[in-house]
C-alpha cells in the first residue's frame, strides 16, 4: 500500500478535491440549516398570533351561527307567510287569468268592431268631401241669391214709392178729377133746363152728348178707384159659403138675367175661404160679364162649379204644389173671344169691342184678376170665337 | 164775410134761416140756385169755411139758425171738426146740422162707415152732391120736409 502509484495519486487528488467539495456542500448546507431553523421559529410565532385570531374569527362565528339560526327561525316564519301569500296569489293568477280571457275575447270583438269603424269613417269621409265640395257650391249658389235677394229689395223699395204714388193718384182722381166733373155735369143739366127755348136743336143735342161724355168719365172714374182700391183694403179671410155669394150675385142682376132669359146653374158648391165683399165681387164681375157678351141668338146659360183640387197636377207655376185648392169655374155658352186674346182681356183698359157694341170700361176683369190675386190665388180664361168662355179661378182651400 | 138773402117771400109762411157753409164757389151757387127754386120759404147765409162758420155762430149765438148744411171737406177747418165743436158746445147743441158731400159714389163701404160716424157723431142728415141740378133739388126739399114736418114748412 505504501507503494503508491501514480494512478493512486491522482484518486487521491480527486478524492481530496471530493472532501473539500463536500466540507464546502456541508458549510452551505448549514448556514441554510440555520436560516430554515430562523424561519420555523418565526413562522411558530406567527402561528401562535393566527391561532388567537382564529379563536377570536371562532368567537365570532359562533356569535354570527346563533345570528343565523335567529335568522333562520324568522325566516321560517317569512317563509310561511310567503307560501300563503303564494297560494292567495294563485288563486288570483287564476281568476286573472279566467278574466284574462274574457277580456281577450272582447279585445277581439272590439278589433271586429275597429275593423268596422274603420270602414264606416273611410265612407264619412267620403261622404264628408261629397258635403264639402256641395257646401262650397252652396256658399257661391248663397252670395248669388243674397245677390238677387239685395236686387229684389231695391225692387221692392222702388214698388213702395210707386204705390204711394198710385195712392196719392187715387187721391187725386177723387177729389180733385170727380168735384170738376159732378160740376160739368151739374151746369149741363142746369143749362139743358133753364135755357131749353134759347138752344137751337142741334145745341140741345150737344148737350146731350156732353153729358154722355161726362157721364162715362164719372164711370171710368168709379172703376180705377174701385180697381186701385182693391189692393188696398183689409184682408181678412172668411170661410164662407159659394152658393150664398152667387144667390146675392143673381139678385142684383135680376133685371138683366131676365132680360137675357139667362140661366145660372150654380148648385153644391164649395165653401172657400175669401174676402167676402171682393169675392162677390169678383163673381158679379164674371156672371155680368158672360150676360154682357151673351149671344143674342140663344138664351144665356151659366154654369159656375167649385170643387177642391189638388194643384200639383196642374202645373201652374203660380200656385204651390201639394196644396190645397178651391178650384172655381164660370162657362158660358156666350159669343166668347179669339184664344189669343185670353190673357190681354185681364189687362186694365182692354176691350175687344167698341163702347157702342157693348159698354163698359174696361177694367172688369182687371178688377177680377186683381181680386184672385189678393186670394193668392189665380184666374185664366179659355175661350174660341162664338164658343162660349170659360174662367178658371184656383184659391188655397 | 157772409151774405144772406131772402130766398122764397111767402108772407103766411116764416121762411127758414138756413145756415150754409161751402168753401166751392159754384157748389154756393147750386145751392143756392136750389133753394131758391124748391117751394120753401128761407132765408139763406153762407159762409166760406169752417173757421168763418164757427166765428159766425159765436157771434150769432142768440139767434142760430133753423138748420147748418155743412160741406164736409173745407180748407182751415173741415166739416167734421166743425160737428164736433158744436156738439160739444151746449149752446149749439140743438141746433140741426146737415152734412154736405163731396162724392164717394165708387166706394159704398166707406161712404156708409162715414154716414154711420157722422149720424153718431150728431148731424141730422146726410147729401151727397149729385151731378144733376134736379136732383139736387130735390135732395135739399126732401131733407127739409123730413127735418120740419111738424112746421108744415112744405107748401105744395
Amino acid at each position: 500500500m505504501i507503494a503508491i502509484k501514480k494512478s493512486d495519486e491522482d484518486e487521491l487528488t480527486v478524492a481530496y478535491k471530493e472532501i473539500a467539495i463536500q466540507k464546502e456542500e456541508n458549510e452551505k448546507l448549514l448556514a441554510a440549516l440555520k436560516i430554515a431553523k430562523n424561519e420555523l421559529a418565526f413562522q411558530i410565532e406567527e402561528k401562535g398570533k393566527r391561532a388567537e385570531e382564529l379563536s377570536i374569527a371562532n368567537k365570532e362565528l359562533v356569535f354570527q351561527n346563533d345570528e343565523k339560526e335567529k335568522r333562520a327561525a324568522e325566516l321560517t316564519i317569512a317563509n310561511k307567510e310567503l307560501a300563503f301569500q303564494n297560494n292567495e296569489k294563485e288563486k288570483r293568477a287564476a281568476e286573472l287569468t279566467i278574466a284574462n280571457k274574457e277580456l281577450a275575447f272582447q279585445n277581439d270583438e272590439k278589433e271586429k268592431r275597429a275593423a268596422e269603424l274603420t270602414i264606416a269613417n273611410k265612407e264619412l269621409a267620403f261622404q264628408n268631401e261629397e258635403k264639402e265640395k256641395r257646401a262650397a257650391e252652396l256658399g257661391i249658389a248663397n252670395k248669388e241669391l243674397a245677390f238677387q235677394n239685395e236686387e229684389k229689395e231695391k225692387r221692392a223699395a222702388e214698388l213702395i214709392i210707386a204705390n204711394k204714388e198710385l195712392l196719392a193718384f187715387t187721391y187725386i182722381s177723387s177729389h180733385d178729377l170727380q168735384e170738376p166733373l159732378r160740376k160739368i155735369q151739374t151746369f149741363v143739366t142746369i143749362l139743358l133746363e133753364n135755357e131749353n127755348e134759347n138752344l137751337s136743336e142741334s145745341g140741345k143735342n150737344n148737350f146731350q152728348r156732353m153729358q154722355l161724355a161726362a157721364g162715362r168719365m164719372q164711370q171710368l172714374i168709379d172703376d180705377l178707384l174701385a180697381f186701385s182700391r182693391i189692393s188696398t183694403t183689409e184682408l181678412t179671410l172668411e170661410k164662407t159659403d159659394l152658393n150664398k155669394i152667387i144667390e146675392e150675385v143673381k139678385t142684383e142682376l135680376r133685371d138683366t138675367i131676365q132680360e137675357k132669359q139667362a140661366t145660372i146653374e150654380a148648385t153644391e158648391l164649395c165653401p172657400a175661404n175669401i174676402i167676402v165683399f171682393q169675392f162677390r165681387q169678383l163673381m158679379y164681375n164674371l156672371i155680368s160679364n158672360a150676360l154682357k157678351f151673351s149671344n143674342p141668338a140663344i138664351p144665356a146659360h151659366i154654369i159656375v162649379k167649385s170643387r177642391i183640387v189638388k194643384v200639383s197636377k196642374l202645373n201652374n207655376e203660380n200656385l204651390s204644389p201639394e196644396k190645397n185648392y178651391c178650384y172655381i169655374t164660370v162657362k158660358d155658352n156666350g159669343i166668347g173671344f179669339e184664344p189669343h186674346f185670353s190673357e190681354r182681356i185681364f189687362e186694365v183698359f182692354q176691350k175687344l169691342h167698341g163702347k157702342d157694341e157693348y159698354a163698359g170700361t174696361g177694367i172688369g176683369l182687371a178688377i177680377v184678376k186683381k181680386i184672385a190675386e189678393n186670394h193668392n190665388g189665380t184666374i185664366t180664361a179659355t175661350s174660341e170665337l162664338n164658343k162660349g168662355a170659360q174662367f178658371d179661378i184656383y184659391i188655397p182651400a | 164775410m157772409f151774405e144772406s138773402m131772402m130766398m122764397n117771400t111767402n108772407p103766411q109762411i116764416t121762411p127758414l134761416n138756413i145756415l150754409f157753409a161751402d168753401d166751392d164757389v159754384d157748389d154756393r151757387f147750386f145751392f143756392e140756385k136750389a133753394l131758391r127754386e124748391i117751394p120753401i120759404a128761407s132765408n139763406l147765409t153762407t159762409v166760406i169755411d169752417g173757421e168763418h162758420l164757427m166765428d159766425y155762430l159765436s157771434e150769432n149765438i142768440e139767434q142760430l139758425p133753423d138748420v147748418l148744411f155743412l160741406d164736409l171737406s173745407m180748407p182751415r177747418k173741415s166739416g167734421f171738426e166743425c160737428l164736433s165743436e158744436i156738439r160739444e158746445n151746449i149752446k149749439l147743441n140743438d141746433m140741426p146740422v146737415v152734412m154736405y158731400s163731396t162724392s164717394y159714389t165708387s166706394d159704398k163701404n166707406y161712404e156708409e162707415s162715414m154716414i154711420d160716424v157722422l149720424f153718431k157723431m150728431g148731424a141730422q142728415g146726410f147729401i151727397r152732391k149729385p151731378g144733376d141740378f134736379a136732383k139736387l133739388k130735390q135732395v135739399i126739399h126732401d131733407e127739409l120736409v123730413m127735418m120740419f114736418e111738424k112746421k108744415s114748412i112744405n107748401q105744395n
